[in-house]
């Protein structure tokens, strides 16, 4: 039997990839890191079928100890400090969580079980200001924030570690991927969450930073089946993992508010506190190569994943507010 | 009244050599240490008495913060990192957290206490690992391939960031191989003209290598210190490649040392397998010509006066002992 390591299991993308993962009989250990509260909403329909095993990216010895155990065929790094404006606030605990925790699973991989595939999460902010667009694998890195340098350096560790003491280790530069389960800090989610709730009067107002601030959106149940893909490869390779299109933030509004038969100008507001300190010009990113090799597309376009997201709030909101 | 600068790594190689110019310069000297069971003070023996030496470490993001409070530095310089590429490989994380981190702390301690410093970041070559072209320039995409490499790319990231984001006077300079008689000695250079000496004086009898084929831009470390300084009296924060841009592989560095005692190399060097480095970066060489420009800097001693300096240094060491 497969044995597969989520770390961020309780996040958007690790439940997501853990429910697949469950689907093609693998046994599931995910790491629960008990300093952080978060999502254990996202895995509570898989919790009896998952192990949660206690331990932190902090902690060298809970890691070696957890590999050394179950010595893993696979182990997904999807935890990390992943909000981008947290970085400014705390830079030291971004690198410390997201480039070094890399560094601790690649040492004990390493040393303890070689043979385990290693999946690292990369992210379109380590292009930043892009040099050319689309970008491809060989763009070369740019990025302009802490969160952004720490993904970018942890990049460059995986390549390293994977050429140096021939690790089957990858990265997928995934570009933005939303969901039902997105966290209510980034933008998409806030903007379903909010015109629900305007719409049962439980909200007067949508405050953002700017309308026109453009992203490469995907949705993130397609974007975990790329990780495992990356996986089942013959040889170690990374991938742009992206749908190729730019929407704007207006776009999310428009289709938010109009599925609930409301005008999104009547109801948001700019306020500048929201817009980042450097806004990165607009990441594209072209898939091609994960098309090709590993037979990968998305699915579900941007228009239904807003949907989606919209039924998914009401949901929720009639529950939470028993309407 | 003089300036004041903290030196991070002043016992080392650079930050010794920088300490001694600045003191030049009338500079008051606040140079960082750890304290360790061994001293490490050989370096600074000749000028301890003309600087102040300040317990703290870049692990430890309070000391860096009292520091920086404390002294009010005008000018401060980063060189202190786990700087020794193969220990990258057996301690990636210390590398990482004294190497990249210790950059964010100290920036965190500046932006906090004294955000008009001016601060310099030691940035290698190593951050070009896999060369994305030839020679390398301020504007050569990174590809580091080792921990270290990856280390110092976070490191003048971060720095880039702060000064784009915050307006600090944050420069990186990125320095190719610098070597001189402080160099240590798990250095292949100081190895080389170590052995010279000690196969002179009967001392040793041969000297292992590993590549022999790898090729660097080798600069003598005084003449880089220099470079640093500049960077900082510019009207504003650039980031600096610092080269001689010839390149001279380990072999003819070899050649050279045993040369410079009337020695044949070909008699005493052997080739060993453990000393080669996995993932070897590619042939690094640097092209300083903004450097030039802007700052008016050049190299002045060249490769050969360097490596005769470094042999009749390791000498009069050797003899004494």
């Amino acid at each position: 039997m497969k044995t597969a390591f989520i770390t961020g299991i309780t996040g958007q993308d690790g439940s997501y990839l853990a429910s697949l993962l469950l689907k093609k009989n693998y046994q599931v250990v995910g790491l629960d890191s008990r300093k952080y509260s978060l999502g254990y909403e996202n895995i509570k329909a898989i919790k009896t079928k998952i192990i949660l095993e206690p331990g932190d990216l902090l902690d060298l010895k809970s890691l070696s100890n957890l590999i050394k155990k179950y010595q893993f065929t696979e182990i997904y790094n999807l935890g990390g400090l992943t909000f981008m404006p947290a970085s400014w606030k705390n830079p030291a605990m971004a690198l410390d969580i997201n480039t070094l925790g890399v560094a601790r699973l690649l040492t004990v991989i390493r040393d303890y079980s070689p043979k385990t595939k290693f999946y690292q999460a990369s992210s379109a902010k380590i292009f930043g200001l892009p040099k050319q667009s689309p970008q491809t694998e060989t763009t070369p890195l740019s990025p302009i924030d802490p969160y952004s340098v720490s993904k970018a350096a942890s990049h460059f560790l995986v390549n390293s570690f994977r050429l140096h003491d021939h690790l089957y280790a990858v990265s997928g530069i995934l570009y933005n991927h939303e969901s039902e389960r997105r966290g209510e800090e980034f933008v998409t989610r806030k903007i379903t969450l909010t015109a629900v709730k305007i719409k049962h009067k439980l909200a007067n107002e949508l405050v953002l930073g700017s309308l026109d601030s453009q992203q490469d959106w995907g949705y993130a149940p397609d974007y975990v089946k790329a990780m495992w893909l990356m996986l089942q490869q013959d040889k170690p390779e990374d991938f742009i993992i992206a749908s190729g299109q730019l929407h704007s933030v207006k776009d999310i509004c428009e289709i938010a508010f109009s599925h609930l038969g409301l005008d999104y100008k009547d109801h948001v507001k700019l306020d500048k506190q929201f817009s980042r300190q450097i806004e990165s010009k607009s990441p594209v990113g072209d898939a091609s190569k994960a098309k090709k090799i590993l037979g990968w597309k998305p699915e579900v376009d941007f228009k239904t994943m807003i949907i989606k997201m919209v039924e998914n709030d009401l949901q929720l909101i009639k529950k939470e507010n028993n309407l | 009244m003089s300036k004041k600068v903290l030196i991070t790594g002043i016992t080392g190689q650079d930050g010794s050599y920088l300490a001694e110019f600045l003191l030049k310069k009338n500079y008051q000297v606040f140079g960082l240490t750890r304290r360790t069971s061994t001293s490490n003070y050989d370096r600074i023996k000749n000028i301890v008495d003309d600087i102040t030496l300040i317990s703290g470490d870049l692990l430890d993001q309070y000391s860096m913060a009292n520091a920086i409070a404390e002294i009010q530095p005008d000018e401060v310089y980063n060189l202190a990192a786990q700087s020794f590429v193969p220990t990258s490989w057996t301690q990636p994380v210390l590398t990482g957290e004294f190497t990249a981190l210790g950059v964010t702390r100290i920036l965190e301690a500046v932006k906090n206490a004294k955000p008009d410093a001016k601060f310099y970041q030691a940035s290698s070559s190593e951050m070009f690992g896999k060369v994305q072209e030839t020679p390398q320039t301020e504007t050569t995409p990174f590809y580091p391939r080792s921990p270290y490499g990856v280390a110092k790319v976070y490191g003048h990231w971060i720095t880039v960031n702060y000064r784009e984001s915050f307006n600090l006077f944050a420069v990186s300079g990125i320095l190719f191989n610098h070597e001189s008689p402080r160099r240590g000695l798990e250095f292949v250079t100081r190895k080389i003209t170590h052995a010279v000496a000690r196969i002179m004086l009967k001392k040793q009898d041969k000297l292992q290598l590993g590549n022999l084929e790898s090729k660097r831009d080798w600069g003598y470390a005084p003449d880089y210190v220099e470079a640093m300084w500049l960077m900082l009296q510019q009207d504003k924060p650039e980031d600096f490649v610092i080269a001689t841009g010839e390149t001279w592989s380990v072999k003819d560095f070899a050649k050279l040392a045993f040369q410079a005692v009337n020695l044949n190399w070909q008699d005493y060097v052997e080739l060993d397998q453990k000393f080669v480095r996995p993932a070897e970066v590619d042939v690094l060489v640097g092209n300083a010509s903004k450097a030039k420009k802007q700052l008016n800097w050049q190299p002045k001693t060249s490769f050969k006066e360097m490596i005769k300096i470094m042999v009749e240094a390791d000498l009069e060491r050797e003899k004494a002992l």
